[in-house]
């Protein structure tokens, strides 16, 4: 069955270790202010 | 350079040089008057590709702030080669996801990782050799030191989006104007937070506004560098193409000393490690650019690249073109639109407008210098922009 773009979009690592990367990185900055 | 058989005519220079000579320019203007008509068939084509081009600028956001308190608390000297090993957290990246170095002989994994840990610790060198001073406070030397390798772990993982984007087929021009989207909003959004809202950071701005035109003015050379770096990513990975880019650090230093005088008092002993830097820095990036990547290794990049296009039903036939260099696109000519040249016109307007509310900044130029470096930075911008140009007409 074909996927749809959100479900090939929200399911791709290329995505998710970025997302956590950036999270990681933003709770880092509203601890240093 | 206008012809009939525009592939017959097109330079059969390698990828891989062509990278490396974009890694090494770090500096172009001459695509970004093609870069309106790439990006709308671009983005129509790939749609999926905008959430990592803003997710991207949002990296780069957060991770320019973390620089701030790095610098602040542990000062450049021990700041800079910690967020500099962005280039080895990509490295990584490009190998783990992107099948970068798979399958590639041991000689040329040595010449890569050797390469880009040498960049890196030219860069320690250079930055202990050349800080005054550490400039953090007290018992904060931890957080500095967190906040710097935080900010190479964003700036390295801020690569996965620039790799998928090209192994997907867009176009550099696209992806660095979807970028800026997700870039300027963050650092807005940032900047209100930590001005305390939208009132204070406008009432700040007005107040620096006799000196905005010198941010911008770096800004805007930042803006072609990077055009350059997407380049490098593109062809040449960005296993390879960071560390190439990370060089930049060489110039700083060449405007810091040679225009600035900002060391003319240093000790012998202080422009020897300047010198033994910069040749450990030098010596890394001729190592990257003989490591060109063999039969084996183009496999990996292909089934990297067949990944995306079985996932997001991309035509294989078209990204491999792309990919490659030859965009079928590219030769097509696009009647250039009204609001075109009206981007430009308010582009320039505010350089303009800026420029002329300019205070001058009374600091010391070494004049020749600065001329040279000047023409330094021109000629690598013309000579690699041309050379993209005709191999593969900014695609």
């Amino acid at each position: 069955m074909k996927r749809s773009k959100w479900a090939c979009i929200l399911t791709d690592v290329h995505l998710w270790v970025p997302v956590v990367v950036l999270a990681l990185g933003t709770t880092l900055l509203m601890m240093l202010r | 350079m206008s012809d009939g058989t525009a592939t017959s005519a097109r330079s059969t220079i390698s990828l891989h040089q062509l990278g490396v000579f974009c890694g090494f320019s770090a500096a172009v203007w001459l695509g970004t008057a093609e870069a309106p008509t790439k990006l709308f068939s671009d983005l129509r084509a790939k749609p999926h590709l905008i959430v990592w081009a803003l997710l991207a600028g949002m990296l780069w956001a957060v991770g320019n702030t973390l620089t701030v308190f790095a610098v602040r608390n542990v000062g450049l000297a021990i700041a800079f080669p910690l967020w500099n090993t962005n280039s080895l957290v990509g490295l990584a990246w490009g190998c783990l996801l992107f099948r970068e170095l798979r399958g590639s002989r041991t000689k040329d994994w040595a010449k890569v990782v050797g390469g880009a840990l040498a960049i890196v610790f030219g860069a320690a060198v250079l930055a202990i050799a050349t800080a005054e001073q550490n400039s953090g406070a007290p018992g904060k030397a931890a957080i500095g030191i967190i906040a710097a390798l935080g900010a190479g772990c964003m700036f390295g993982t801020m690569y996965i989006p620039y790799r998928k984007a090209y192994i997907s087929g867009m176009n550099p021009l696209s992806f660095v104007t979807i970028f800026t989207f997700g870039e300027l909003g963050t650092v807005y959004l940032l900047t209100a937070i930590n001005s305390g809202g939208i009132g204070p950071l406008t009432a700040q701005l007005r107040l620096a506004r006799p000196m905005l035109f010198w941010p911008f003015l770096g800004g805007f050379c930042w803006v072609i560098g990077d055009l350059f770096q997407q380049y490098a990513a593109k062809y040449i990975g960005i296993g390879r193409g960071i560390p190439l880019s990370n060089t930049n650090q060489l110039w700083g230093l060449a405007w810091g000393a040679l225009v600035f005088g900002e060391f003319a008092g240093l000790a012998t002993g202080g422009r020897l490690l300047i010198l033994a830097g910069s040749a450990v820095m030098i010596a890394g990036a001729l190592s990257i650019s003989m490591a060109e990547p063999p039969p084996s290794e183009m496999e990996n990049w292909n089934a990297a690249m067949h990944r995306e296009c079985d996932r997001y039903h991309l035509d294989a036939e078209s990204v491999a073109a792309v990919v490659a260099g030859d965009d079928p696109l590219a030769d097509t000519k696009h009647p250039r639109r009204w609001w075109e040249v009206l981007i430009i016109c308010a582009a320039t307007g505010i350089f303009i407008w800026l420029g002329v509310g300019t205070r001058a900044q009374h600091i010391y130029v070494n004049m020749p210098w600065m001329i040279v470096l000047i023409v330094g930075t021109i000629i690598p911008l013309g000579w690699c922009g041309t050379l993209l140009w005709r191999r593969t007409r900014f695609s």
